[in-house]
């Protein structure tokens, strides 16, 4: 889908204005009940004019040419407003561009607009942004799934042709397990996080959204590789996935664990399983391996994030950005920066963070050691069917959407989701997480997983 | 009364770039708010570039300087130190745990030596802030409570700048770049922070009142408990801080945004080697090397530059006779001028050559001190400074015939002299060498009026 909208483009057949108009006209009749979007850019009918014209001329575009991106508001699009969906920074204008959009602007894709998300990414619903829920295109009335809701949504609802969304805890990976599209948080380090707003910086990681797995190996292709310009990064080449994503998967060691099925629901076990089964059929080894503590992962990612996020936002104090984050912002924000404040405290060092941060190198280990066993480790997404919009939930069933989702981060490996079926017509995605650096296998196992159908 | 006091020292490290951004660090000298980048202005979503390379070295020079045993090989981690104030762009502040500890100076054990980044500059009049300065690189320098008086006080501070300014690796101190709390506790009473200390003299200072004030409180028999203290610069006094300013809590996490930094051992090494002499191994060298009294090589390795330039001038001239230059005419014409020994613009060969006239008597020893005074203001060859100042000593049939001149048309004093009041002499010796425009030396012409009078 993407790959032939790729050629399609450079090749005449549909120019990057036309791509780009037929997105704004489903955007106009529809978001306004899917609510993916919170901006739109104004220049992207010029910048697509641009590269139309750069495309009659014969000169060289870049890999995403004409290629129609959301951008979701916690990263820096220079003049578009960054707002987190939050009252907070309502009025913030971006003065620079985070490193993924020169990186994206490098390649030619047309940014068309900033995305809904729940505020500052602390949420798993989509449903905490001051701009209103996002509705789910794939399962209306149901959420879209968060933080990176709008990306998700806009991606399903085909409002754009690839989206950027930010995971901390499965922010990527959970709406696009709900939305029905793909999705990938690439390995911790593996992406500049320059411009990108913090929620809990030791786990934050940008990654793509795309209704096919191709789309998100060429973004992925496109954001991921070092950048002399940040510390916190690994000292990775500039990777090439998509001429790689072919092969199959004959005698890939795909991992599971019975930690899944007790945690989730078992009709999402039974789409997770016939996944599995086609997996097999398709020539992979299943092996399961053991996750003892896979469980403990949800309470001390939340206490980590909390104080993480505290910090992230002692800088919205009022002085610089009109408004104090404690003031402004909604219940879920103001939860966690009270946690995060409480739990740092002098008085308190040695018992919750450092306690958490000791649980944090526990679960890397044995996920680490997992993922040496295998290739890649193969189970859902989310352990429950995503509510209906509105439907009160309390805290703690909230966080339960992420038990699976959060390992990954505190590890700092890299996981992909794809949908694999439904249940009474809500997606479910099956969760692929790899090695360190494992993305390829990630994705070639998503490939066949998506062609087996 | 027993005293322990000790001190937690910034100063500025003289870098070109700022501690996690590529923006400049001369914020004294550009317009508000000019210096400034999405990173040190916390703007959201902005990400450190890795600490600043030089800086770590600098601070790195520093603690070797103090004697202090780096931590090369050990994980140091960046931590965020959280507070409230509008010159924090981010509401927290990074700063490093020690990268060296243990080391000794005047008698003043150092604790650990760590770097931090300065704030911006909050103006509470105008309510604005410039952020030129915030990210700018700092060094933490905190000591052992071993000091034991203010007098001790300010021994260890001249010492600490001085051997610091032998660095060259921070900004001096006359650009207000110092900044210490200090503690102090009174024997019987309970520990005293003072903050806002800006100079050696300020310390000093700070420290007299708050013995004194503590003295008055014990006489009364009120206890002194711990509290936080501000001194006044202007009114000389430390006053109560608020609580709220002292009771704060940073809330310390690692930043998760730089990665910690490990110190080579290989790097220590290749500092150390390239690394001046600290001071005060240089002070004793001086002092053996040369034969100069301790006092002397005191003043000389004051600051490097003029213990170079004592170096460079004592291997051409008597080290004894240089030596006593450079702690009287040398250092009055620079005190008179105000500058420092790193202004001075002429080379060692033209004070050897001033030195090598006065020791050869082509020149009076006041007249040596006029070319000296000369050759500050404006390097020449000493030759020529002599010849424009007129300074050539007159000739001996010249001088003579001024001496007879004077005794002829001073009666008075002749006459005082030969009744024996001595002070006529200085007059006498005085006419003549207003006559020959100081171009003799009085040592001789007193000794011509002496011999003329006496064959009267």
């Amino acid at each position: 889908m993407t790959m032939e909208k790729m050629r399609r483009i450079r090749q005449g057949e549909l120019s990057a204005a036309e791509n780009l108009s037929g997105m704004l006209d489903r955007i106009k009749k529809l978001d306004g009940e899917i609510r993916a979007f919170i901006e739109l850019n104004p220049n992207a009918p010029a910048e697509a004019e641009r590269i139309d014209r750069r495309i009659q001329k014969g000169e060289r575009v870049g890999k995403l040419a004409g290629l129609v991106i959301g951008i979701k508001s916690n990263i820096n699009v220079f003049g578009l407003r960054a707002t987190c969906a939050s009252r907070t920074l309502e009025n913030y204008i971006s003065p620079y561009d985070a490193e993924v959009v020169r990186r994206i602007r490098a390649e030619d894709g047309i940014i068309v607009g900033m995305t809904n998300m729940d505020e500052f990414a602390c949420g798993s619903s989509g449903e905490t942004s001051a701009f209103g829920p996002t509705d789910n295109p794939a399962a209306r009335g149901f959420i879209p799934g968060g933080s990176s809701s709008g990306s998700a949504a806009a991606v399903a609802a085909g409002f754009c042709d690839l989206s950027l969304g930010s995971d901390t805890g499965g922010s990527i990976r959970n709406p696009a397990s709900h939305c029905g599209v793909v999705g990938l948080k690439p390995t911790y380090g593996l992406v500049p996080r320059q411009g990108l707003i913090d929620l809990g910086m030791s786990l934050d990681q940008i990654g793509p959204f795309s209704p096919d797995v191709s789309g998100v190996a060429l973004m992925s292709e496109v954001i991921c590789g070092r950048s002399e310009n940040e510390c916190a990064m690994l000292d990775a080449e500039k990777p090439e996935y998509l001429n790689n994503l072919e092969g199959g998967i004959k005698g890939l060691k795909v991992g599971i664990s019975p930690k899944f099925a007790e945690l989730t629901d078992s009709r999402i076990m039974d789409v997770v399983d016939a996944a599995v089964e086609k997996l097999e059929d398709l020539g992979a080894e299943v092996i399961e391996v053991d996750l003892p503590n896979l469980e403990r992962a949800l309470s001390a990612y939340y206490l980590i994030v909390s104080v993480e996020f505290f910090s992230a936002t002692r800088k919205f104090d009022g002085r610089k950005y009109g408004k104090k984050i404690e003031e402004v912002c909604g219940e879920e924000v103001l939860r966690r920066i009270i946690r995060g404040s409480y739990i740092s405290r002098k008085e308190h060092r040695g018992r919750f963070y450092q306690r958490a941060l000791q649980v944090r190198t526990l679960i890397r280990q044995e996920l680490l050691a997992a993922v040496d066993k295998v290739d890649v480790l193969v189970g859902p997404t989310v352990p429950k069917l995503p509510h209906r919009l509105g439907e009160k939930i309390s805290v703690s069933d909230m966080y339960a959407y992420d038990y699976l989702t959060v390992p990954a981060n505190l590890a700092g490996i890299c996981a992909g989701v794809v949908r694999a079926g439904d249940v009474n017509g809500i997606p479910v995605g099956v969760q692929i997480q790899g090695k360190i650096l494992g993305e390829l296998k990630v994705l070639r196992a998503m490939k066949a997983l998506e062609e087996a159908g | 009364m027993k005293v322990k006091i000790g001190f937690e020292i910034h100063l500025q490290l003289a870098t070109d770039r700022k501690m996690y951004c590529n923006c400049p660090t001369n914020y004294q000298e550009a317009k508000p708010n000019t210096n400034i980048c999405p990173i040190c202005t916390g703007t959201p979503g902005a990400k450190p570039l890795p600490p600043n390379e030089s800086a770590i070295n600098s601070a790195i020079e520093i603690a070797l300087m103090l004697g202090c045993r780096v931590h090369s090989g050990e994980v140091i981690y960046i931590q965020r130190k959280h507070y409230d104030y509008p010159d924090l762009p981010s509401g927290y502040q990074r700063t490093s745990l020690p990268i060296s500890s243990g080391g000794e100076l005047e008698g003043v054990r150092i604790r650990e030596l760590h770097f931090e980044e300065d704030p911006g500059q909050y103006d509470p009049v105008s309510g604005t802030v410039d952020f030129n300065r915030s990210g700018v690189p700092l060094v933490e320098i905190v000591t052992e409570p071993d000091i034991e008086s203010p007098e001790h006080a300010r021994r260890f501070l001249r010492s600490l700048m001085r051997a610091l300014e032998y660095t060259g690796k921070v900004r001096p101190e006359a650009g207000g770049a110092m900044r210490a709390d200090v503690n102090i506790s009174v024997e019987g009473g309970g520990r005293v922070e003072i903050k806002n200390i800006n100079s050696v003299r300020g310390a000093y200072r700070a420290l007299k009142y708050e013995i004194m004030r503590q003295g008055k409180m014990f006489r009364r028999g009120e206890s002194v408990v711990r509290e936080t203290r501000a001194y006044l610069e202007s009114q000389m006094v430390t006053v109560p801080m608020r609580t709220k300013e002292t009771e704060e809590d940073y809330r310390y996490i690692p930043d998760p945004d730089i990665y910690p930094i490990i110190i080579e051992k290989s790097k220590v090494d290749e500092i150390r080697s390239k690394m001046p002499e600290p001071p005060i191994m240089r002070e004793k060298r001086l002092s053996q090397q040369y034969g100069i009294p301790s006092n002397v090589a005191e003043v000389i390795s004051s600051e490097r530059e003029l213990a170079d330039l004592y170096e460079a001038v004592a291997i051409k001239v008597d080290p004894g006779l240089a030596a006593t230059w450079f702690r009287t005419k040398l250092k009055k014409i620079m005190n008179y001028m105000g500058i420092r020994a790193v202004d001075l613009k002429f080379t060692p060969d033209q004070l050897a050559k001033v030195l090598n006239m006065v020791q050869s008597e082509k020149l009076t020893p006041e007249q040596g001190e006029l070319v000296l005074r000369e050759l500050a203001r404006n390097p020449d060859e000493p030759e020529r400074i002599v010849k424009r100042l007129g300074l050539a000593p007159v000739g001996e049939n010249e001088l003579r015939a001024e001496v007879e001149r004077v005794i002829a048309e001073n009666g008075r004093a002749v006459q005082d002299y030969i009744s024996g009041k001595d002070e006529a002499l200085n007059f006498l010796t005085g006419k003549v060498l207003k006559a020959v425009k100081g171009r003799a030396d009085p040592r001789v012409v007193g000794e011509m009026i002496k011999k003329a009078l006496d064959r009267v």
